[in-house]
């Protein structure tokens, strides 16, 4: 990366390659990979394909660009798609670390038109981007995915519960045909009962969390997680904004649930705000 | 605990794939939910209702569709001239022979000429049957399963014709009233 005061036509001419066609009468575009509060900055071919990459300032927010042709990047190939999906992440990590926390675009958002059309769209969407890169400003988004042992919170549920202990204790002195329909009864009542515990417990852990958060939001997708915690059932998945200074405290809260017996709790990030960046019309 | 920094490569695909800001507005020219990317890198980490959700299927969708109105025509039977279809309705006719005894389902045709069961595919009748030769008529009840249903039996070239349809009433009523013209048993 680095800085240069060479201005914006030094750089359209270095993405030449990057926007093969544009001379020939291609409609001409200009990737987003986000949003940010910052100037003019040259990233140099970080991008998609070895793009160049940089900035076009509009007042003191910029948006993050490639210059290329009006058309989305498609592909058959999976590891080439992959690829390119890689290659924006990292864009928004370098845009993070050069200008603190961006804006993160979904792949493929392609402006159509040079840099004085994203000019223009900035400066029509300015008052809101800017309140919007204020309320993500010196936070970030943390995921926080909280599992459980089935076996270990179904023996607490026996133990603790008098009438399933009872029933427990009834099924010893039963003859083995009687035993077996009534221990399936048990069965059922004790996956009830841990069911509900689960979700008081989702609940607890949930407002325990948004108070270190300054924005929750629950993950309605089982989230695809490492092998490691495959054997285990997902009590609740969450993404939070998080200022940075409470990044601390809210790991040591989850360093308390990771220590119950039977828990563990999956805590990723820095990301981009991904799953709070919003736009409106 | 600190936070991990390691993601998997699924949880980078689904952030930017399915998440992050998707302008709306008419200088986009995209964004990423119509299929840019190879189907199966979006299956990989987005559900089906996302997929529906940005269009991701139309397209999918709109190939079945035309498959189908290929396939599973919707056109009428072929009709004789002066030929009117009376009811169309969805049923079954029992066939038996050797071992093989089943319901075969199909659409039956009530025309003013024919009773047909219509199968859509392989396309072709089951049973094409002239009104004028219908010989009889009646309702019967019959045990099947347990449960007790009515259908509707004809006799045709001496054999026993076994219809099932969801109306029997209607049904047997506008067979019968076709078939005035000859008078049944």
């Amino acid at each position: 990366m680095k800085e240069t005061k060479a201005g914006i036509e030094r750089q359209e001419s270095e993405t030449e390659a990057c926007a093969k066609g544009v001379a020939e009468g291609s409609a001409e575009g200009r990737y987003i990979y986000s949003v940010v509060t910052g100037s003019e900055f040259d990233f140099g071919n970080i991008g998609i394909k070895g793009c160049s990459v940089y900035t076009i300032p509009y007042k003191e927010i910029a948006a993050v660009v490639h210059s290329c042709l009006a058309e989305p990047y498609d592909t058959e190939n999976d590891d080439e798609a992959k690829g390119w999906v890689l290659e924006h992440s990292y864009v928004i990590d370098c845009a993070t670390n050069a200008f603190g926390t961006v804006l993160p675009f979904s792949f493929d958002v392609i402006i159509k038109g040079g840099n004085e059309a994203v000019r223009g769209w900035l400066s029509q969407n300015y008052d809101h981007l800017r309140e919007e890169l204020y309320r993500v400003k010196d936070r970030s988004e943390y995921s926080i995915q909280i599992f459980f042992d089935e076996k270990p919170l179904s023996e607490a549920v026996l133990s603790q519960n008098p009438e399933l202990s009872k029933l427990k204790a009834d099924i010893d002195t039963m003859s083995k045909g009687t035993a077996y329909l009534y221990l399936r009864k048990l069965d059922l009542k004790v996956k009830e009962e841990v069911s509900k515990e689960i979700s008081k417990l989702a609940e607890e852990f949930g407002s325990c969390i948004g108070e270190q958060a300054d924005e929750v939001k629950v993950e309605r997708k089982v989230p695809k997680v490492p092998e490691n915690y495959r054997d285990k059932k997902l009590v609740v998945a969450l993404n939070c904004l998080v200022r940075d200074e409470k990044v601390e405290t809210l790991g040591n809260l989850l360093d308390d649930i990771n220590s119950r017996e039977g828990f563990a709790v999956r805590f990723t990030g820095p990301w981009a705000p991904f799953s709070f960046a919003r736009l409106k019309r | 605990m600190k936070p991990e920094r390691e993601f998997g490569l699924v949880e980078i695909l689904d952030r930017i794939l399915n998440k992050g800001v998707i302008l709306n507005a008419d200088l986009i020219i995209t964004v990423a939910g119509v299929p840019l990317i190879g189907v199966s890198l979006r299956a990989a980490v987005s559900s089906v209702e996302t997929m529906l959700d940005y269009g991701m299927m139309d397209a999918f969708d709109q190939k079945t569709r035309e498959w189908y109105k290929e396939n599973y025509s919707t056109a009428d039977i072929p009709l004789a001239e002066g030929e009117e279809i009376i009811r169309r309705t969805f049923g079954s006719l029992w066939y038996s022979q050797g071992i093989i005894s089943s319901w075969r389902p199909g659409f039956w045709y009530l025309t003013n000429k024919r009773l047909i069961l219509w199968r859509r595919v392989p396309e072709g009748a089951l049973l094409d049957m002239p009104l004028d030769e219908i010989e009889a008529l009646r309702v019967k009840t019959e045990v099947d399963f347990g449960n007790e249903r009515e259908e509707i039996n004809l006799l045709f070239r001496e054999a026993t014709v076994r219809i099932r349809v969801s109306d029997v009433a209607d049904f047997r009523g506008a067979i019968k009233k076709a078939v005035t013209a000859k008078p049944l048993s």
